[in-house]
Protein backbone atom coordinates (compact mmCIF):
# COMPACT_ATOMS: atom_id res chain seq x y z
CA UNK A 1 0.00 0.00 0.00
CA UNK A 2 1.57 3.61 -1.09
CA UNK A 3 1.76 6.42 1.35
CA UNK A 4 -1.32 8.39 -1.06
CA UNK A 5 -3.71 4.74 -1.04
CA UNK A 6 -3.35 4.34 2.80
CA UNK A 7 -3.87 8.20 3.63
CA UNK A 8 -7.28 8.26 1.34
CA UNK A 9 -8.12 4.90 2.06
CA UNK A 10 -8.09 6.09 6.44
CA UNK A 11 -9.46 8.60 5.22
CA UNK A 12 -12.53 6.88 3.40
CA UNK A 13 -12.98 4.63 6.55
CA UNK A 14 -11.53 2.08 4.72
CA UNK A 15 -9.31 -0.72 5.60
CA UNK A 16 -5.93 -0.27 6.11
CA UNK A 17 -2.81 -2.00 6.55
CA UNK A 18 -2.07 0.87 9.36
CA UNK A 19 -2.77 4.37 10.26
CA UNK A 20 -0.29 7.01 8.59
CA UNK A 21 2.84 8.02 10.05
CA UNK A 22 2.50 11.54 10.45
CA UNK A 23 3.52 14.14 12.95
CA UNK A 24 2.62 17.85 13.04
CA UNK A 25 6.02 19.23 13.93
CA UNK A 26 8.40 21.27 16.33
CA UNK A 27 9.05 24.33 18.27
CA UNK A 28 12.48 26.05 16.97
CA UNK A 29 13.52 25.84 20.39
CA UNK A 30 12.49 21.22 20.48
CA UNK A 31 15.11 21.20 17.69
CA UNK A 32 18.27 23.15 19.53
CA UNK A 33 16.88 21.44 22.76
CA UNK A 34 17.48 18.25 21.59
CA UNK A 35 20.39 18.67 19.53
CA UNK A 36 22.06 18.84 23.10
CA UNK A 37 20.47 15.71 23.62
CA UNK A 38 21.36 12.85 21.06
CA UNK A 39 19.71 14.61 17.88
CA UNK A 40 21.69 15.28 14.64
CA UNK A 41 22.64 18.69 14.42
CA UNK A 42 21.69 18.86 10.96
CA UNK A 43 17.80 18.72 11.97
CA UNK A 44 17.40 22.06 12.42
CA UNK A 45 13.70 22.62 10.73
CA UNK A 46 10.24 20.73 10.35
CA UNK A 47 11.14 19.22 6.70
CA UNK A 48 14.31 18.13 7.83
CA UNK A 49 13.19 16.33 11.11
CA UNK A 50 10.37 14.88 9.36
CA UNK A 51 13.57 13.07 6.60
CA UNK A 52 15.28 12.39 9.99
CA UNK A 53 12.41 10.65 11.78
CA UNK A 54 10.88 8.36 8.47
CA UNK A 55 7.18 10.02 8.80
CA UNK A 56 5.26 9.27 5.44
CA UNK A 57 5.12 12.03 2.62
CA UNK A 58 2.31 14.32 2.28
CA UNK A 59 2.47 17.65 0.31
CA UNK A 60 0.69 20.63 -0.53
CA UNK A 61 0.49 22.51 -3.63
CA UNK A 62 3.13 25.21 -4.20
CA UNK A 63 0.60 28.00 -4.46
CA UNK A 64 1.09 31.57 -3.51
CA UNK A 65 -1.69 32.65 -1.41
CA UNK A 66 0.00 35.34 0.47
CA UNK A 67 0.32 39.22 0.21
CA UNK A 68 1.84 39.89 -3.29
CA UNK A 69 3.87 41.90 -3.26
CA UNK A 70 4.67 41.39 0.32
CA UNK A 71 5.21 44.33 3.02
CA UNK A 72 8.66 45.92 3.36
CA UNK A 73 10.23 43.91 5.92
CA UNK A 74 12.11 46.36 8.60
CA UNK A 75 13.75 46.40 11.57
CA UNK A 76 12.81 49.52 13.29
CA UNK A 77 14.75 49.12 16.45
CA UNK A 78 17.48 46.98 17.73
CA UNK A 79 18.63 46.04 21.03
CA UNK A 80 20.81 43.76 22.66
CA UNK A 81 17.34 41.29 23.41
CA UNK A 82 15.13 42.22 21.19
CA UNK A 83 14.15 43.56 17.26
CA UNK A 84 11.08 45.74 16.88
CA UNK A 85 10.16 44.96 13.18
CA UNK A 86 7.95 45.25 10.75
CA UNK A 87 6.86 41.66 8.60
CA UNK A 88 5.84 40.90 5.54
CA UNK A 89 2.49 41.21 7.03
CA UNK A 90 2.58 44.79 7.63
CA UNK A 91 2.41 43.75 11.48
CA UNK A 92 4.34 45.76 13.89
CA UNK A 93 6.20 43.45 16.68
CA UNK A 94 8.51 42.73 19.45
CA UNK A 95 10.69 39.80 18.39
CA UNK A 96 12.72 38.67 21.06
CA UNK A 97 16.28 37.28 20.35
CA UNK A 98 17.10 34.54 23.20
CA UNK A 99 15.66 31.91 21.31
CA UNK A 100 11.85 32.03 22.19
CA UNK A 101 9.99 31.02 19.61
CA UNK A 102 6.82 31.42 21.21
CA UNK A 103 3.94 33.95 19.27
CA UNK A 104 5.81 37.18 18.49
CA UNK A 105 4.14 40.58 20.85
CA UNK A 106 2.19 42.60 18.36
CA UNK A 107 2.71 46.19 18.54
CA UNK A 108 0.49 47.06 15.68
CA UNK A 109 -1.45 45.92 12.30
CA UNK A 110 -2.05 47.15 9.03
CA UNK A 111 -5.47 46.99 8.48
CA UNK A 112 -7.48 49.36 9.99
CA UNK A 113 -10.11 51.51 7.61
CA UNK A 114 -11.16 50.69 4.26
CA UNK A 115 -9.06 52.47 2.44
CA UNK A 116 -6.28 50.31 4.13
CA UNK A 117 -8.33 47.06 2.96
CA UNK A 118 -7.94 48.48 -1.14
CA UNK A 119 -4.27 48.51 -0.80
CA UNK A 120 -4.78 44.72 0.32
CA UNK A 121 -6.86 43.96 -2.17
CA UNK A 122 -4.28 45.46 -5.32
CA UNK A 123 -1.83 42.68 -3.34
CA UNK A 124 -4.19 39.96 -3.48
CA UNK A 125 -4.74 40.15 -6.86
CA UNK A 126 -5.64 35.93 -8.09
CA UNK A 127 -4.12 36.37 -11.27
CA UNK A 128 -0.76 37.44 -10.40
CA UNK A 129 1.56 35.17 -12.12
CA UNK A 130 2.98 34.49 -9.54
CA UNK A 131 0.84 32.18 -7.78
CA UNK A 132 0.96 30.02 -9.79
CA UNK A 133 4.10 27.70 -9.99
CA UNK A 134 6.39 28.75 -13.04
CA UNK A 135 6.59 24.44 -14.09
CA UNK A 136 3.63 23.42 -13.95
CA UNK A 137 3.21 21.53 -16.75
CA UNK A 138 6.39 19.46 -15.48
CA UNK A 139 4.97 19.53 -11.74
CA UNK A 140 1.50 18.07 -13.40
CA UNK A 141 3.17 15.53 -15.05
CA UNK A 142 5.32 14.74 -11.64
CA UNK A 143 2.26 14.54 -9.46
CA UNK A 144 0.49 11.87 -12.20
CA UNK A 145 3.12 9.64 -10.96
CA UNK A 146 2.91 10.29 -7.22
CA UNK A 147 2.59 7.31 -4.78
CA UNK A 148 1.78 10.15 -1.79
CA UNK A 149 -1.39 12.21 -1.22
CA UNK A 150 -1.23 15.79 -2.65
CA UNK A 151 -3.61 18.42 -1.05
CA UNK A 152 -4.64 22.31 -2.62
CA UNK A 153 -3.69 24.74 0.20
CA UNK A 154 -7.20 27.15 0.41
CA UNK A 155 -5.50 29.80 2.78
CA UNK A 156 -8.10 31.26 5.57
CA UNK A 157 -11.19 33.37 5.42
CA UNK A 158 -11.18 34.92 9.13
CA UNK A 159 -7.47 34.06 10.28
CA UNK A 160 -6.15 36.57 7.58
CA UNK A 161 -8.10 39.22 8.26
CA UNK A 162 -7.25 38.45 12.42
CA UNK A 163 -3.38 38.23 11.65
CA UNK A 164 -4.03 41.34 9.56
CA UNK A 165 -6.55 43.57 11.91
CA UNK A 166 -5.23 42.11 15.36
CA UNK A 167 -7.35 39.90 17.41
CA UNK A 168 -9.61 42.68 18.79
CA UNK A 169 -9.33 45.19 15.22
CA UNK A 170 -11.47 42.19 13.54
CA UNK A 171 -13.67 41.30 16.85
CA UNK A 172 -14.91 44.90 16.96
CA UNK A 173 -15.04 45.12 13.31
CA UNK A 174 -17.37 42.20 13.40
CA UNK A 175 -19.65 43.86 15.99
CA UNK A 176 -19.54 47.00 14.24
CA UNK A 177 -19.09 47.10 10.81
CA UNK A 178 -20.52 43.61 9.58
CA UNK A 179 -20.76 45.21 5.90
CA UNK A 180 -17.40 45.52 5.85
CA UNK A 181 -16.44 41.80 7.25
CA UNK A 182 -18.62 40.43 4.91
CA UNK A 183 -17.01 42.30 1.82
CA UNK A 184 -13.66 41.15 2.81
CA UNK A 185 -14.62 37.32 3.10
CA UNK A 186 -16.51 37.65 -0.01
CA UNK A 187 -13.04 38.87 -1.51
CA UNK A 188 -10.63 36.50 -0.23
CA UNK A 189 -13.68 33.55 -1.47
CA UNK A 190 -13.47 35.02 -4.74
CA UNK A 191 -9.19 34.86 -4.25
CA UNK A 192 -8.95 31.59 -3.28
CA UNK A 193 -11.23 29.69 -5.92
CA UNK A 194 -9.40 31.77 -8.99
CA UNK A 195 -6.44 30.67 -7.26
CA UNK A 196 -6.88 27.44 -6.73
CA UNK A 197 -8.89 26.80 -10.02
CA UNK A 198 -6.60 25.76 -12.59
CA UNK A 199 -4.79 23.38 -9.83
CA UNK A 200 -8.30 21.77 -9.07
CA UNK A 201 -9.24 21.32 -12.54
CA UNK A 202 -6.22 19.56 -13.57
CA UNK A 203 -5.14 17.50 -10.87
CA UNK A 204 -6.35 14.59 -9.03
CA UNK A 205 -6.32 15.80 -5.60
CA UNK A 206 -6.61 14.03 -2.62
CA UNK A 207 -7.46 17.17 0.33
CA UNK A 208 -7.79 20.63 0.67
CA UNK A 209 -6.25 22.44 3.42
CA UNK A 210 -7.65 25.78 5.09
CA UNK A 211 -6.26 27.05 8.25
CA UNK A 212 -8.07 29.76 10.48
CA UNK A 213 -6.82 29.79 14.47
CA UNK A 214 -9.57 31.40 15.30
CA UNK A 215 -10.69 29.61 18.99
CA UNK A 216 -9.25 29.81 22.48
CA UNK A 217 -9.42 27.57 25.22
CA UNK A 218 -13.15 29.49 25.91
CA UNK A 219 -14.36 28.68 22.26
CA UNK A 220 -14.04 30.68 19.32
CA UNK A 221 -13.43 33.78 19.35
CA UNK A 222 -16.65 35.07 17.14
CA UNK A 223 -20.23 33.81 18.19
CA UNK A 224 -21.55 31.25 16.42
CA UNK A 225 -23.72 32.86 14.92
CA UNK A 226 -21.35 35.19 13.65
CA UNK A 227 -19.53 32.77 11.84
CA UNK A 228 -22.40 31.36 9.94
CA UNK A 229 -23.09 34.73 8.98
CA UNK A 230 -20.06 35.52 7.34
CA UNK A 231 -18.20 32.03 6.79
CA UNK A 232 -20.52 29.77 5.91
CA UNK A 233 -22.02 30.43 3.04
CA UNK A 234 -18.31 31.17 1.66
CA UNK A 235 -16.61 27.93 2.94
CA UNK A 236 -19.62 26.14 0.84
CA UNK A 237 -18.73 27.78 -2.47
CA UNK A 238 -15.21 26.92 -2.39
CA UNK A 239 -15.98 23.42 -0.92
CA UNK A 240 -18.99 23.02 -3.87
CA UNK A 241 -16.19 23.73 -6.06
CA UNK A 242 -13.61 21.22 -4.45
CA UNK A 243 -16.26 18.08 -4.47
CA UNK A 244 -17.45 18.94 -7.91
CA UNK A 245 -13.46 17.97 -8.91
CA UNK A 246 -13.34 14.73 -6.50
CA UNK A 247 -11.47 17.05 -3.09
CA UNK A 248 -13.49 15.44 -0.48
CA UNK A 249 -11.17 15.67 2.15
CA UNK A 250 -11.11 19.35 3.62
CA UNK A 251 -9.28 20.02 6.44
CA UNK A 252 -9.30 23.27 8.75
CA UNK A 253 -6.27 24.03 10.93
CA UNK A 254 -7.31 26.02 14.19
CA UNK A 255 -6.11 25.07 17.70
CA UNK A 256 -8.00 25.93 21.07
CA UNK A 257 -11.30 24.58 21.97
CA UNK A 258 -13.40 23.93 18.40
CA UNK A 259 -16.01 22.45 19.81
CA UNK A 260 -18.82 25.02 18.88
CA UNK A 261 -17.76 25.36 15.31
CA UNK A 262 -17.17 21.43 14.52
CA UNK A 263 -21.21 21.52 13.04
CA UNK A 264 -21.07 24.62 11.27
CA UNK A 265 -17.90 23.37 9.66
CA UNK A 266 -19.88 20.48 8.60
CA UNK A 267 -22.07 22.82 7.07
CA UNK A 268 -19.92 24.61 4.99
CA UNK A 269 -18.37 21.24 3.84
CA UNK A 270 -15.13 20.95 5.66
CA UNK A 271 -14.88 17.44 7.19
CA UNK A 272 -11.66 17.11 9.21
CA UNK A 273 -10.63 19.10 12.11
CA UNK A 274 -6.63 19.62 13.13
CA UNK A 275 -4.60 19.52 15.01
CA UNK A 276 -7.56 18.92 17.75
CA UNK A 277 -5.45 20.50 21.11
CA UNK A 278 -6.51 18.13 23.55
CA UNK A 279 -5.57 20.64 26.38
CA UNK A 280 -6.97 23.42 24.72
CA UNK A 281 -10.51 22.06 24.75
CA UNK A 282 -10.77 19.90 21.51
CA UNK A 283 -10.61 16.20 21.95
CA UNK A 284 -11.04 14.15 19.50
CA UNK A 285 -13.35 11.14 21.10
CA UNK A 286 -16.25 13.41 21.76
CA UNK A 287 -16.32 15.06 18.25
CA UNK A 288 -15.95 11.39 16.52
CA UNK A 289 -18.86 10.53 19.27
CA UNK A 290 -21.00 13.22 18.59
CA UNK A 291 -20.52 13.41 14.48
CA UNK A 292 -19.77 9.89 13.46
CA UNK A 293 -18.11 8.89 10.09
CA UNK A 294 -19.09 12.52 9.23
CA UNK A 295 -16.28 14.22 10.67
CA UNK A 296 -12.48 13.12 9.68
CA UNK A 297 -10.04 13.79 12.76
CA UNK A 298 -6.01 14.66 12.64
CA UNK A 299 -4.00 15.28 15.31
CA UNK A 300 -5.37 14.55 19.21
CA UNK A 301 -2.26 13.47 21.02
CA UNK A 302 -1.62 15.87 23.79
CA UNK A 303 1.31 16.96 23.77
CA UNK A 304 1.50 17.26 27.94
CA UNK A 305 1.68 13.70 27.75
CA UNK A 306 5.32 13.63 26.37
CA UNK A 307 6.87 15.79 29.02
CA UNK A 308 4.81 13.90 31.62
CA UNK A 309 6.85 10.63 31.50
CA UNK A 310 6.28 6.55 29.91
CA UNK A 311 3.28 6.28 32.00
CA UNK A 312 1.21 9.02 30.83
CA UNK A 313 2.56 8.45 26.98
CA UNK A 314 1.24 5.14 27.37
CA UNK A 315 -1.71 5.99 28.54
CA UNK A 316 -2.49 8.83 26.03
CA UNK A 317 -1.72 6.41 23.50
CA UNK A 318 -3.84 3.94 24.61
CA UNK A 319 -6.79 6.33 25.40
CA UNK A 320 -6.93 6.69 21.38
CA UNK A 321 -6.29 3.06 20.35
CA UNK A 322 -9.70 2.42 19.50
CA UNK A 323 -10.17 5.55 18.09
CA UNK A 324 -7.61 4.63 15.66
CA UNK A 325 -9.15 1.38 14.96
CA UNK A 326 -12.44 3.18 13.56
CA UNK A 327 -10.78 4.97 10.53
CA UNK A 328 -11.03 8.52 9.30
CA UNK A 329 -8.46 9.43 12.34
CA UNK A 330 -4.50 9.98 11.68
CA UNK A 331 -3.08 10.53 15.33
CA UNK A 332 -0.18 13.01 16.11
CA UNK A 333 0.69 15.54 18.71
CA UNK A 334 -2.19 18.32 18.93
CA UNK A 335 0.10 20.92 17.98
CA UNK A 336 3.85 21.60 17.46
CA UNK A 337 6.07 19.58 20.42
CA UNK A 338 7.25 22.33 22.64
CA UNK A 339 10.78 22.03 24.43
CA UNK A 340 10.05 20.72 27.71
CA UNK A 341 9.64 17.50 26.20
CA UNK A 342 12.76 15.16 26.16
CA UNK A 343 14.27 14.06 22.89
CA UNK A 344 14.22 10.79 24.89
CA UNK A 345 10.67 10.98 25.80
CA UNK A 346 9.83 11.51 22.29
CA UNK A 347 11.65 9.27 20.59
CA UNK A 348 9.47 6.50 23.27
CA UNK A 349 6.42 8.23 21.93
CA UNK A 350 7.14 7.29 18.34
CA UNK A 351 8.59 3.42 19.55
CA UNK A 352 5.37 3.32 21.29
CA UNK A 353 3.01 4.69 18.35
CA UNK A 354 4.06 2.67 16.16
CA UNK A 355 4.73 -0.71 17.76
CA UNK A 356 0.69 0.30 19.24
CA UNK A 357 -1.05 0.88 15.86
CA UNK A 358 1.11 -1.59 13.53
CA UNK A 359 3.31 1.54 11.81
CA UNK A 360 6.52 -0.30 10.82
CA UNK A 361 9.35 1.18 12.37
CA UNK A 362 11.56 3.01 9.90
CA UNK A 363 15.08 2.08 8.76
CA UNK A 364 17.94 4.19 10.83
CA UNK A 365 17.75 7.55 8.53
CA UNK A 366 21.64 6.86 7.99
CA UNK A 367 20.71 2.80 6.41
CA UNK A 368 17.81 5.26 3.99
CA UNK A 369 20.25 7.27 2.70
CA UNK A 370 22.69 4.88 1.92
CA UNK A 371 19.64 2.75 0.14
CA UNK A 372 18.66 5.81 -1.66
CA UNK A 373 22.20 6.17 -2.95
CA UNK A 374 22.49 2.62 -3.91
CA UNK B 1 -35.69 61.46 34.80
CA UNK B 2 -32.27 59.20 34.36
CA UNK B 3 -32.63 55.67 34.06
CA UNK B 4 -29.87 53.84 34.71
CA UNK B 5 -31.34 50.64 33.61
CA UNK B 6 -31.77 51.91 30.24
CA UNK B 7 -27.62 52.76 31.25
CA UNK B 8 -26.94 49.65 31.91
CA UNK B 9 -28.60 48.55 28.70
CA UNK B 10 -26.43 50.44 26.67
CA UNK B 11 -23.45 48.93 28.08
CA UNK B 12 -24.73 45.73 27.97
CA UNK B 13 -25.74 46.59 24.05
CA UNK B 14 -22.12 47.75 23.39
CA UNK B 15 -24.05 51.34 22.34
CA UNK B 16 -21.30 53.88 22.66
CA UNK B 17 -23.18 57.46 21.94
CA UNK B 18 -26.37 56.07 23.99
CA UNK B 19 -23.96 55.32 26.93
CA UNK B 20 -22.18 58.61 26.78
CA UNK B 21 -25.45 60.55 26.06
CA UNK B 22 -28.01 58.57 28.78
CA UNK B 23 -24.51 59.58 31.46
CA UNK B 24 -24.31 62.91 30.78
CA UNK B 25 -28.54 63.09 30.93
CA UNK B 26 -27.98 61.33 34.15
CA UNK B 27 -25.11 63.72 35.22
CA UNK B 28 -27.61 66.94 34.03
CA UNK B 29 -30.52 65.78 36.50
CA UNK B 30 -28.13 65.61 39.55
CA UNK B 31 -27.75 61.83 39.71
CA UNK B 32 -23.97 61.51 41.54
CA UNK B 33 -20.84 60.52 39.52
CA UNK B 34 -20.82 57.69 42.03
CA UNK B 35 -24.30 56.36 41.16
CA UNK B 36 -24.01 56.14 37.56
CA UNK B 37 -20.82 54.12 38.01
CA UNK B 38 -22.61 51.69 40.80
CA UNK B 39 -26.23 51.62 39.58
CA UNK B 40 -25.48 51.59 35.65
CA UNK B 41 -21.72 50.86 34.71
CA UNK B 42 -20.86 48.58 36.55
CA UNK B 43 -23.95 46.02 37.01
CA UNK B 44 -24.32 46.91 32.63
CA UNK B 45 -20.53 45.13 32.90
CA UNK B 46 -21.43 42.27 34.79
CA UNK B 47 -24.01 41.01 33.12
CA UNK B 48 -21.97 41.23 29.84
CA UNK B 49 -19.50 39.17 32.17
CA UNK B 50 -21.96 36.51 32.96
CA UNK B 51 -23.30 36.56 29.50
CA UNK B 52 -19.48 35.89 28.22
CA UNK B 53 -19.00 33.09 30.93
CA UNK B 54 -22.53 31.34 29.74
CA UNK B 55 -21.13 31.59 25.64
CA UNK B 56 -24.33 34.12 25.19
CA UNK B 57 -22.13 36.51 24.69
CA UNK B 58 -18.34 36.36 22.68
CA UNK B 59 -15.05 38.27 22.30
CA UNK B 60 -17.24 41.25 19.72
CA UNK B 61 -19.64 41.52 22.51
CA UNK B 62 -17.56 42.02 25.26
CA UNK B 63 -15.18 44.57 23.14
CA UNK B 64 -18.23 47.06 22.29
CA UNK B 65 -19.26 46.56 25.74
CA UNK B 66 -16.34 47.43 27.45
CA UNK B 67 -16.06 50.96 24.96
CA UNK B 68 -19.02 51.56 26.05
CA UNK B 69 -18.31 51.83 29.36
CA UNK B 70 -14.82 53.18 28.87
CA UNK B 71 -16.66 56.12 27.13
CA UNK B 72 -19.00 56.43 29.86
CA UNK B 73 -16.37 56.49 32.77
CA UNK B 74 -14.59 58.98 30.47
CA UNK B 75 -16.99 61.31 31.04
CA UNK B 76 -17.48 60.68 34.97
CA UNK B 77 -14.21 60.12 35.84
CA UNK B 78 -13.18 63.77 36.36
CA UNK B 79 -15.95 63.97 38.91
CA UNK B 80 -15.32 61.21 41.09
CA UNK B 81 -13.29 61.74 44.30
CA UNK B 82 -10.99 59.16 45.46
CA UNK B 83 -13.35 58.02 48.49
CA UNK B 84 -16.43 57.96 45.74
CA UNK B 85 -15.21 55.00 44.16
CA UNK B 86 -13.57 52.51 46.45
CA UNK B 87 -12.21 49.13 44.13
CA UNK B 88 -13.22 46.32 45.49
CA UNK B 89 -9.56 45.18 45.30
CA UNK B 90 -6.21 46.00 43.67
CA UNK B 91 -5.24 43.74 40.77
CA UNK B 92 -1.90 43.31 39.62
CA UNK B 93 -2.20 41.74 36.50
CA UNK B 94 0.37 39.99 34.29
CA UNK B 95 1.13 37.39 31.20
CA UNK B 96 4.11 35.22 33.42
CA UNK B 97 8.37 35.72 32.37
CA UNK B 98 9.65 34.13 28.92
CA UNK B 99 5.32 34.23 27.51
CA UNK B 100 4.22 37.21 25.62
CA UNK B 101 0.38 36.57 25.01
CA UNK B 102 -1.78 39.06 25.73
CA UNK B 103 -5.17 38.28 25.00
CA UNK B 104 -6.83 36.23 27.90
CA UNK B 105 -4.52 38.41 30.26
CA UNK B 106 -6.28 41.95 28.25
CA UNK B 107 -10.03 40.30 28.42
CA UNK B 108 -9.63 39.05 32.17
CA UNK B 109 -8.46 43.11 33.45
CA UNK B 110 -11.21 44.74 31.13
CA UNK B 111 -14.05 42.02 33.04
CA UNK B 112 -12.44 42.44 36.17
CA UNK B 113 -12.29 46.51 35.67
CA UNK B 114 -15.96 46.41 34.61
CA UNK B 115 -16.63 44.46 37.60
CA UNK B 116 -15.80 47.32 39.61
CA UNK B 117 -11.42 46.01 40.74
CA UNK B 118 -8.47 48.26 39.99
CA UNK B 119 -6.32 46.84 37.38
CA UNK B 120 -2.44 47.21 37.42
CA UNK B 121 -1.69 45.77 34.22
CA UNK B 122 1.94 44.72 33.63
CA UNK B 123 1.62 43.54 30.22
CA UNK B 124 3.62 40.21 28.58
CA UNK B 125 6.75 38.75 29.88
CA UNK B 126 6.59 40.15 33.07
CA UNK B 127 9.40 38.87 35.65
CA UNK B 128 8.42 37.83 39.18
CA UNK B 129 10.51 40.99 40.75
CA UNK B 130 8.23 43.02 38.71
CA UNK B 131 5.32 41.73 39.97
CA UNK B 132 6.22 42.07 43.43
CA UNK B 133 7.34 46.04 42.85
CA UNK B 134 3.89 46.32 41.16
CA UNK B 135 2.40 45.04 44.31
CA UNK B 136 4.54 47.11 46.76
CA UNK B 137 3.97 50.69 44.76
CA UNK B 138 0.03 49.95 43.99
CA UNK B 139 -0.44 48.20 48.00
CA UNK B 140 -2.25 45.52 46.34
CA UNK B 141 -4.48 42.88 46.70
CA UNK B 142 -4.49 40.26 44.13
CA UNK B 143 -1.80 38.98 41.84
CA UNK B 144 -2.89 37.75 38.52
CA UNK B 145 -1.07 35.89 36.45
CA UNK B 146 -1.39 34.11 32.84
CA UNK B 147 0.40 31.81 30.52
CA UNK B 148 -0.06 30.33 27.50
CA UNK B 149 2.36 27.95 26.88
CA UNK B 150 3.11 24.24 28.89
CA UNK B 151 6.76 26.00 29.16
CA UNK B 152 5.84 28.82 30.76
CA UNK B 153 3.82 27.82 33.46
CA UNK B 154 5.98 26.99 35.63
CA UNK B 155 7.26 30.97 36.06
CA UNK B 156 4.11 30.73 37.71
CA UNK B 157 5.38 28.80 40.51
CA UNK B 158 8.44 31.18 40.74
CA UNK B 159 6.82 33.96 41.14
CA UNK B 160 4.92 32.97 44.16
CA UNK B 161 8.13 31.91 45.22
CA UNK B 162 9.19 34.97 45.24
CA UNK B 163 6.31 36.80 46.43
CA UNK B 164 6.88 34.18 49.44
CA UNK B 165 10.65 35.27 49.87
CA UNK B 166 9.53 38.91 49.84
CA UNK B 167 7.42 38.96 53.02
CA UNK B 168 4.07 39.46 50.64
CA UNK B 169 2.36 36.13 50.53
CA UNK B 170 0.16 36.28 53.50
CA UNK B 171 -1.58 39.86 52.48
CA UNK B 172 -2.60 38.59 48.84
CA UNK B 173 -4.58 36.03 47.00
CA UNK B 174 -3.08 34.98 44.25
CA UNK B 175 -4.80 33.73 40.90
CA UNK B 176 -3.58 32.22 37.91
CA UNK B 177 -5.31 31.12 34.35
CA UNK B 178 -4.66 30.40 30.59
CA UNK B 179 -4.82 27.88 28.11
CA UNK B 180 -2.31 25.15 30.27
CA UNK B 181 -3.44 25.83 33.81
CA UNK B 182 -5.65 23.57 35.25
CA UNK B 183 -7.41 23.84 39.10
CA UNK B 184 -4.64 20.87 39.90
CA UNK B 185 -1.92 22.89 38.66
CA UNK B 186 -2.97 25.87 40.66
CA UNK B 187 -3.61 24.13 43.86
CA UNK B 188 0.10 22.71 43.06
CA UNK B 189 1.97 25.67 43.18
CA UNK B 190 -0.32 27.29 45.88
CA UNK B 191 -2.05 29.59 44.00
CA UNK B 192 -4.95 31.05 45.54
CA UNK B 193 -7.82 30.58 42.34
CA UNK B 194 -7.70 29.80 39.10
CA UNK B 195 -10.88 30.31 36.73
CA UNK B 196 -11.19 28.68 33.30
CA UNK B 197 -12.36 31.86 31.44
CA UNK B 198 -12.39 35.65 31.97
CA UNK B 199 -16.13 35.40 33.03
CA UNK B 200 -15.58 33.44 35.62
CA UNK B 201 -12.32 35.18 36.97
CA UNK B 202 -14.78 37.75 38.34
CA UNK B 203 -16.59 35.57 40.53
CA UNK B 204 -13.43 33.55 41.64
CA UNK B 205 -11.61 36.43 42.48
CA UNK B 206 -14.86 38.32 44.22
CA UNK B 207 -15.67 35.12 46.51
CA UNK B 208 -11.56 34.89 47.07
CA UNK B 209 -11.78 38.51 48.36
CA UNK B 210 -15.00 39.29 50.18
CA UNK B 211 -15.20 39.73 53.64
CA UNK B 212 -15.54 36.91 55.38
CA UNK B 213 -19.28 37.78 56.50
CA UNK B 214 -20.51 37.83 52.82
CA UNK B 215 -17.89 35.34 50.73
Amino acid sequence: MTDRERWVRTMHFQSVDHVPDEEFGYWDDTLRAWHQQGLPTWVTDNAKADRFFGFARRETLPLHLGLLPPFETQILEETDKYRIVVDGNGVKSVVHKDGRSSIPHYLEFPLKTRADWEEFKARLDPHNPRRQPANWEELKARYAQRDYPLGVPCGSLFGWIRNWMGFEGVALTCALEPDWIHEMVEYLADFVLTVIDRAVRELDLDFAAFWEDMCFNKGPIISPAMFKEFLVPRYQRITDFLKQHGVDVVYVDCDGNINQLVPLWLEGGVNCMFPLEVRGGSDPWPIREKYGQEVLLMGGVDKTKLAAGREAIRAELKRLEKLVEMGGYIPHLDHRCPPDVSYENYRYYLRLKREMFGIPEPLPYEERVAMKQA
Amino acid sequence: MADLKELSEAVINGKMPKAEELTRKALDEGVEAVTIVNEGLIPGMLVVGEKFKNNEFYVPEVLIAARAMKAAMAIVQPLLSETDLQPIATVVIGTVRGDLHDIGKNLVAMMLEGAGFKIVDLGVDVPPETFIQAVQDNNADVVAMSALLTTTMPAMADTIEAIKESGLRDKLKIIVGGAPVTQDYADEIGADGYAPDAGSAVDMLKSLVAPPCCA
